[in-house]
């Protein structure tokens, strides 16, 4: 791959990135009093006092930060003043990956059983062991070695953080 | 504690041996060492081997309610996420293991010793890697401070668990008891940690994903996305009755995080990669 088309590509990904994170526009209200700002930045200048409650559309997503509309106003919001959608209308999905979850993807093989089963509490009373399923899980374990390159990969970067004091 | 307890039982021992001169003093010395025996006993931990057999006899029963979902380049893809998660950690050595669990409920487990599953369920309502990394790194949490271990010891069966730690029980080898303890285990799952512990591998969780180079913020986008779903969802029944409410866990990260993981800012998410690998099949 020469120069020029790494430089493409970078763009391309760049520009699918940028449409994976919008979130079409997803409806949210304010779970608390925050600030609107400018742009996505703590010390970012503001833009408008948002109240509890007070409703907005949720246009993208950037760390910890939404972008919103609310009214005429676009900004950003902190991810965790904002609570998503409106719990009565039900799902909400952005990613569009549902349909895993259908068991009619055509991934899932349905196993024969007997008796109960499933993650529910009389499942879990009633589980039993299943040797040979802990097997295949142990077959797709990753080595330390494979995860640092797949890390590479992604281009994540170890970094120290401490762990959050209890409040 | 291990040093200290040696300790307390070597000044109770001493004096036994060295005044053997008569009569009472002697009994209650001896009564002393018994009673050091059984405080030994009863707060002796189960080593790292011991830890992992339980656990695996536990994610065993866990995939016996639940089997893996077969999709072996999706499991390898959450294995090596996990497992880069679990080396920025201070158990980096366990055997650790990641599994999607064949299954529409929305949930995710941990198993002592470094077993991780999330449900199918579960990874189809998230949007990018830095979320699947937020879960499981909320799991690898509960291994790291063996939040089921402590939550053992404190149940039914705390017996077996001192039994176990003083080789009374053979981890291997098909003792019974051993498979009275790892049904107690199993069933943690259908009551539930206590809530400091979900609180604690909250705050731990979004650490670990920021330490592997994630968006840390992967995290509180699942649990938001699960606030957006309809509460009477059966598929979500068991994780609301596990788990402390959603709202309370948000805030108390929301209290947290902006000041000590600001320098987190702009470590990627990606959701392409984690598109790719879903879609992959």
């Amino acid at each position: 791959m020469n120069k020029h088309s790494r430089w493409l590509m970078a763009l391309m990904v760049c520009a699918s990135m940028q449409s994976g994170m919008a979130l079409a526009g997803e409806a949210g209200a304010m779970s608390k009093a925050d600030e609107m700002k400018a742009e996505p930045f703590r010390d970012a200048k503001s833009v408008k006092a948002l109240a509890v409650g007070e409703k907005l559309d949720i246009l993208s997503k950037q760390g910890g930060w939404f972008k919103v509309k609310v009214g005429k106003a676009t900004g950003w919001v902190h991810m965790l003043s904002v609570r998503k959608g409106d719990a009565k209308k039900g799902a909400v999905n952005s990613s569009g990956l549902l349909a895993l979850s259908s068991g009619r993807a055509g991934t899932g093989k349905v196993v024969a059983t007997t008796g109960v089963r499933g993650l529910n509490e009389e499942g879990l009373k009633a589980a039993t062991f299943n040797e040979a399923e802990l097997k295949r899980a142990e077959a797709n374990a990753s080595s330390k070695a494979d995860a640092a390159t797949f890390a590479k990969q992604g281009k994540l970067v170890a970094r120290s953080f401490d762990y959050l004091p209890a409040k | 504690m291990r040093a200290q307890l040696f300790f307390a039982s070597l000044l109770v021992s001493l004096p036994v041996a060295a005044f053997d001169l008569g009569g009472f003093g002697n009994i209650d010395l001896e009564k002393a060492a018994k009673v050091v025996q059984k405080v030994q006993k009863a707060n002796a931990d189960i080593n790292e081997p011991q830890e992992i057999d339980l656990g695996g006899g536990i994610a065993s029963n866990l995939l016996g309610a639940a089997p893996l979902w077969d999709n072996p380049p999706v499991q390898r893809y959450v294995n090596k996420v996990g497992r880069w998660l679990a080396l920025q950690t201070e158990r980096p050595d366990l055997p650790w293991q990641f599994g999607v669990l064949d299954d529409d409920d929305v949930n995710a487990f941990a198993a002592p010793g470094g077993y991780v599953f999330i449900t199918k369920g579960l990874l189809a309502r998230m949007s990018n890697e830095a979320e699947l990394a937020g879960v499981l790194a909320h799991e690898i949490s509960h291994v790291l401070r063996k939040h089921h271990l402590q939550a053992l010891k404190k149940g039914a069966r705390s017996e077996l668990m001192s039994d176990l730690a003083n080789d009374a029980i053979k981890s291997q080898g098909g003792d019974p008891r051993l498979s009275k303890l790892v049904s107690a285990g199993t069933e943690i799952y259908a009551r539930g940690l206590d809530k400091q512990d979900e609180y604690e591998a909250d705050r731990m969780g979004v650490v670990i994903a920021a330490r592997a180079g994630y968006d840390p913020y992967g995290l509180p986008a699942v649990l938001q996305t699960l606030q957006s779903i309809n509460p009477n969802d059966s598929n979500l029944a068991l994780m609301f009755k596990t788990h402390p409410a959603l709202g309370d866990r948000l805030s108390l990260l929301d209290g947290l995080m902006s000041e000590s993981l600001a320098d987190s800012e702009g470590q990627p998410d990606l959701a392409e990669r984690f598109a790719s690998q879903l879609k992959a099949k």
